[in-house]
């Protein structure tokens, strides 16, 4: 039983993991994501790679929302943009991917910086409107700007490429998307005790409050957006070389809204909840789906209803969530955690 | 003595286990689907599903394969790419089957590279996208009827033939700025100018956009004698023709596959009078001998069904490319696998549906054969106002 965590360095104190126990924990989890390819079969694989998109793209949003109060309805907006970048250098320019994925972030940065102009201004539900209009435009812009997107049907792009090794399988490319993915999650649980994410939190907490104490609004704003919109230009990157197409009808309002939800569910403001609200919303229809199927031998005639009703199970899922845990799966896991560390003596 | 007898009999009895799978499997000709039984495609996916699955229990009852029984795998895919890609490697992985079946062009865009060096398999789709039809990018897959630059193909034959009194005919497209909406339009285009009929108008529209005001006044400027829409399923339709028919004009308003359905007549009402369209495949309640048969098998197995929409019979035709296909692998002697099964589908000429369509010749990887339709309100139903039209 743990009864006290006492620390006798500043290095030990600045640790990212701190007990010998997280830190063991880690390590099992890096051993289980390495092993994990070699064990899963085509189906597990590519929602894996799903999830690792998916978690990048919602870590982003959770920067902007999450941590800096910045609700944003356009995130499936900077995955595209992201995506198209990507897409287009390593389609028609013929760039490796090591250079078109990082173009796709900075690409995705830029527009971020150009829709979070207006945040200075508006907050709150108008700012989502705003990102909502981001949304839009570059939805129009996918499906219109013909000569670099490719219009309606969109780009084919070849698979990515190593020193003429070729990721082209879901296993090869898994490595790349979980590797990113670890990246960018240890960046976002080091961004928040630097001096910009203190102040991304401080915005979010009270902005007048925030500026009495020096913060620079309108660049912590910016800035926030522009973090957030490269982990989504990142993502984007990954998703073309793991799909190999990229179409305007990819990414949807939906998709920001479905981000939205992960960010919810996981846990507004908490990096390793925005982990867990990729793989709820990514695998709880999954898992919903196979238990429908799995009644089909019983009511062959009724799957056209059965079907539907694993999307009506899955919002009221969402519902229950809210009322009961608005804090999401993140503070659900740490009311588990308190409740083992004392187990099985009674407070 | 004893042991060695058990022994003996637990090696066979172990042997027969192990190939007892393998004796099942060739029997057994597996068919995977990937459906959009939910999402917004959900009200065809329903109907493809159930007359894909309808067609290939008919099939097995029938023993249309002699010696193998099919058996019909599907999931529900939501009508969301990835989702759906998700659903076509899990069913790959769990079942293998030879043949595919899929919800969108979206799916067919997304898999292509993998099936094309992985799965191998047969593959076709609910949907009519010229781009799925191109044999050098997509080999394994098939349009199960006319792409959509086919139906425009057939509609604009048949204004050439059938002009509005003298001079050029002149006609308009209204469609939809997606995939769906745009994929025949180029082509459209071209085959317009070979064919002698003057496009006075291209209007673009988002999907179910309710205001159709200034549409409807530049259709008034352009006076065209036809109007062909693509991209919707139903609304702005309705809206569209209303509008025109306030101010007064004259145009026959012409739809593709999806809006030429029974439905769309008692929508329209009144105003569907004169509404035309193209369909790759007879209605339900025709007289070929080839609906009358599944008219039969419905009234026999699904007795509430009255009538059954377009989708159904397309998931149906579907059904029926399949199966001739593996009959055809069959007869060659060949293993039924995807690459002799797309073979296969390249040997289908002159192939006779019993009027379910018209005579199949599988060209590209597509059937280019159609009929156009004319609505007739006191019936209710669409009437063919022309026989069968091939185009390449």
């Amino acid at each position: 039983m743990l009864i006290g965590n006492y620390k006798e360095s500043y290095a030990a104190d600045e640790a990212l993991f701190r007990t010998p126990a997280v830190r063991a924990w880690m390590g099992v989890l890096a051993v289980a994501l390495v092993v994990f390819p070699f064990l899963a079969g085509d189906y597990l694989l590519y929602l894996a790679n799903l999830v690792g998109v998916l978690a990048i793209a919602a870590l982003g949003l959770n920067i902007l929302t999450g941590f800096t109060g910045q609700i944003s309805l356009g995130h499936a907006a900077f995955m595209g943009v992201g995506a198209y970048t990507t897409a287009f250098l390593a389609a028609r320019l013929g760039l490796p991917f090591w250079i078109a994925v990082p173009a796709g972030g900075a690409g995705a940065c830029l527009a971020g910086m150009v829709v979070g102009v207006p945040s200075l201004r508006i907050k709150g539900l108008y700012l989502a409107i705003a990102t909502l209009a981001a949304q839009v435009v570059a939805e129009w812009v996918f499906t219109n700007w013909t000569a670099v997107t490719g219009g309606i049907r969109g780009l084919n792009v070849p698979a990515a490429r190593l020193l003429g090794f070729p990721f082209d399988t879901d296993r090869r490319i898994y490595f790349f998307i979980v590797g990113l993915a670890a990246l960018h999650a240890t960046f976002a649980s080091n961004l928040f005790r630097t001096r910009i994410g203190r102040a991304f939190i401080a915005v979010r907490d009270r902005d007048l409050s925030a500026e009495l104490m020096g913060v620079n609004l309108f660049r912590t704003k910016i800035l926030s957006f522009m973090i957030s919109s490269y982990y989504a230009g990142i993502a984007g990157g990954l998703w073309v070389y793991f799909t190999k197409v990229v179409t305007p009808e990819n990414f949807p309002l939906s998709l920001s809204i479905q981000f939205l939800a992960m960010v919810i569910v996981g846990g507004l403001g908490s990096v390793k909840g925005t982990l867990y609200g990729a793989v709820f919303v990514t695998l709880v229809p999954e898992v919903l789906k196979a238990g429908t199927q799995s009644l089909r031998p019983l009511f062959p005639e009724a799957m056209s209803w059965l079907y539907p009703l694993r999307d009506i199970l899955f919002g009221a899922m969402i519902v229950g969530f809210l009322v009961f845990e608005p804090h999401g799966l993140a503070e659900m896991w740490n009311r588990t955690k308190r409740f083992f560390a004392l187990w099985p003596f009674e407070k | 003595m004893r042991t060695h007898r058990t022994t003996k009999l637990f090696a066979a009895a172990l042997a027969a286990a192990a190939l007892a799978p393998a004796a099942l499997a060739e029997e057994e000709i597996r068919i995977g689907a990937c459906q959009p039984i939910t999402g917004r495609f959900a009200f065809a996916g329903v109907n493809i599903n159930a007359g894909l699955q309808d067609y290939l229990s008919w099939a097995n009852e029938q023993g249309l394969v002699k010696g193998k029984k099919l058996t019909y795998i599907y999931e529900d895919s939501g009508y969301d790419t990835d989702k759906a890609v998700a659903t076509f490697k899990k069913i790959m992985a769990q079942y293998s089957p030879v043949i595919m079946y899929g919800e969108s062009t979206g799916l067919g865009k997304a898999i292509a590279p993998e099936l094309n060096s992985r799965y191998k398999v047969l593959y076709a789709s609910a949907s009519f996208s010229s781009e799925l039809a191109d044999p050098k990018t997509h080999p394994y897959s098939f349009v199960s009827g006319p792409t959509y630059s086919d139906m425009f193909g057939i509609l604009l034959d048949y204004i050439a033939r059938n002009p509005k009194g003298k001079g050029k005919p002149r006609v308009a497209f209204f469609y939809s700025d997606t995939e769906f909406g745009k994929d025949p339009i180029a082509h459209a285009k071209k085959r317009a100018a070979e064919l002698g009929v003057e496009v006075v108008a291209e209007i673009v529209t988002k999907v179910g956009a309710v205001d159709v005001t200034t549409e409807v006044l530049t259709l008034k400027k352009a006076q065209p004698d036809f109007v062909i829409f693509q991209g919707y399923v139903l609304a702005p339709i309705p809206e569209v023709i209303r509008g025109a028919r306030d101010h007064g004009l004259a145009t026959t308003f012409m739809g593709t596959f999806w809006s030429v359905d029974k439905s769309i007549i008692d929508k329209l009402g009144q105003d569907a009078e004169g509404y035309m369209g193209v369909n790759p495949y007879a209605y339900y309640y025709e007289d070929a001998p080839g609906i009358v048969a599944m008219r039969k098998y419905n009234e026999r197995v699904h007795p509430g069904e009255k009538y059954r929409p377009n989708s159904y019979i397309q998931g149906w035709f579907t059904g029926m490319v399949y199966v001739e296909a593996i009959r055809r692998v069959v007869a060659a002697g060949k293993p039924v696998t995807g690459d002799n099964l797309k073979d296969a589908l390249g040997t289908i000429q002159d192939w006779d549906t019993g009027g379910v369509t018209g005579k199949v010749n599988f060209v590209n990887n597509k059937a280019g054969v159609g009929r156009v339709y004319r609505a007739n309100v006191q019936k209710g139903v669409f009437e063919p106002a022309s026989d069968w039209i091939y185009v390449k």
